[in-house]
């Protein structure tokens, strides 16, 4: 099951100008958002294991480039994962 | 009436665009012949529209409202809005052909579909790349989404029977157009899951055995059972049963096939020669 908030989140993100504004001051575009406090602080924390089922596996790759994770990291926590995020 | 003219398949791939430098030399080699060859029989068929099916990556649709099929009617259609793909593609709209998307949409109602219907589409790199690398020469595009990223996916069968029912519509069509159809997606592929980066080219072979072997039934039983557990952009193979239907299921004809691993998908590219109707 997706998480809604998460997956908006994801979604909008991907408007340039919003991913700019994300960079700049997380918790500023977070509190738009009504995010589950668990899924937020999983946000927080960059944890990949954690939002990985909850959202889109594109969205979720987007989401983590746009963050600023390299590519190495974003793929050795997802791929330490070993489940099925689909 | 009007002419299927040709029907084509092609893979697609972001880092084809944004790391081609980091892709073998051999792999560059490979992927530039085969959509060089694409773009020489696409443009050879002096066509007057084509027809793309691809996967909308999120650009159109969200969840709250995520169409299995999506029929762009517009005059215009906005082009790619992925900022990489805007630095590299030359239009920033392209031509619709509503009156042939419009004849499509017809004879789907009239053949149990229910597609969605969009005025106006944004065609992001799915449908873009294959336009871009293979040197198309700019005509009127219909374009087709089929949901291929976030399941529920359309059935394979159903996919099958899509393209059987675009056939139809296209040769109903009246007038003297030769249209094209473009399957644009796949071979396998992982993006965001444990298994990102994984090229799965022993079902990619197996998989192009199947469409060169003229048996429409084998093949959707073998994707049908093979999809859920091959990485999630393999889903987008659903595109090219929907070419292999609006070819009857004959004459597949494998322009390319490369494993390429630095841009992250078993990249394949492919011909059909129509059956003609008498």
């Amino acid at each position: 099951m997706r998480d809604y908030w998460l997956s908006k989140l994801f979604f909008d993100l991907q408007d340039p100008a919003k991913a700019a504004e994300y960079r700049a001051g997380r918790a500023q575009v977070l509190a738009r958002y009504e995010l589950d406090p668990q899924v937020r602080a999983a946000v927080e924390a960059d944890d990949v294991a954690y939002l990985a089922p909850r959202v889109n596996p594109y969205l979720l790759r987007f989401y983590f480039l746009v963050a600023g994770m390299s590519e190495e990291e974003f793929l050795r926590r997802i791929r330490a994962t070993g489940g099925n995020n689909g | 009436m009007a002419e299927l003219a040709g029907i084509y398949a092609a893979s697609h791939g972001p880092l084809i665009i944004r790391k081609w430098d980091s892709v073998q030399p051999a792999h560059q080699q490979a992927l530039t012949g085969a959509f060089t060859e694409l773009g020489r029989r696409i443009n050879a068929a002096k066509l007057d529209a084509l027809v793309i099916i691809s996967p909308d990556h999120w650009v159109n649709f969200f969840i709250d409202n995520l169409p299995m099929i999506c029929i762009g009617v517009g005059e215009t259609h906005g082009g790619p809005n992925e900022p990489w793909m805007m630095k590299e593609f030359p239009h920033q709209t392209l031509p619709g052909h509503p009156q042939l998307a419009r004849h499509i949409l017809d004879t789907a109602l009239e053949s149990g579909f229910e597609p969605s219907v969009s005025q106006r589409m944004i065609l992001d790199h799915g449908f873009c790349i294959p336009l871009l690398k293979a040197g198309i020469a700019p005509l009127p595009i219909v374009p087709v989404v089929f949901n291929d990223i976030e399941p529920p996916f359309p059935s394979v069968r159903r996919c099958y029977a899509w393209g059987e029912m675009l056939a139809r519509a296209i040769r109903s069509m009246p007038g003297s157009l030769r249209v094209g159809v473009l399957a644009s997606g796949g071979l396998s592929h992982s993006v965001g899951e444990a298994t990102m980066g994984l090229v799965e080219e022993e079902f990619d072979r197996e998989c192009l055995a199947h469409f060169g072997a003229g048996d429409p039934d084998a093949l959707c039983d073998f994707l049908t059972e093979r999809l859920p557990r091959v990485g999630n952009g393999g889903s987008e193979i659903r595109n090219w049963v929907a070419a292999h239907g609006a070819a009857g299921g004959r004459g597949f004809d494998l322009i390319n096939y490369s494993a390429v691993p630095e841009v992250i998908v078993g990249c394949g590219f492919a011909a059909w020669n129509p059956v003609r109707q008498a």
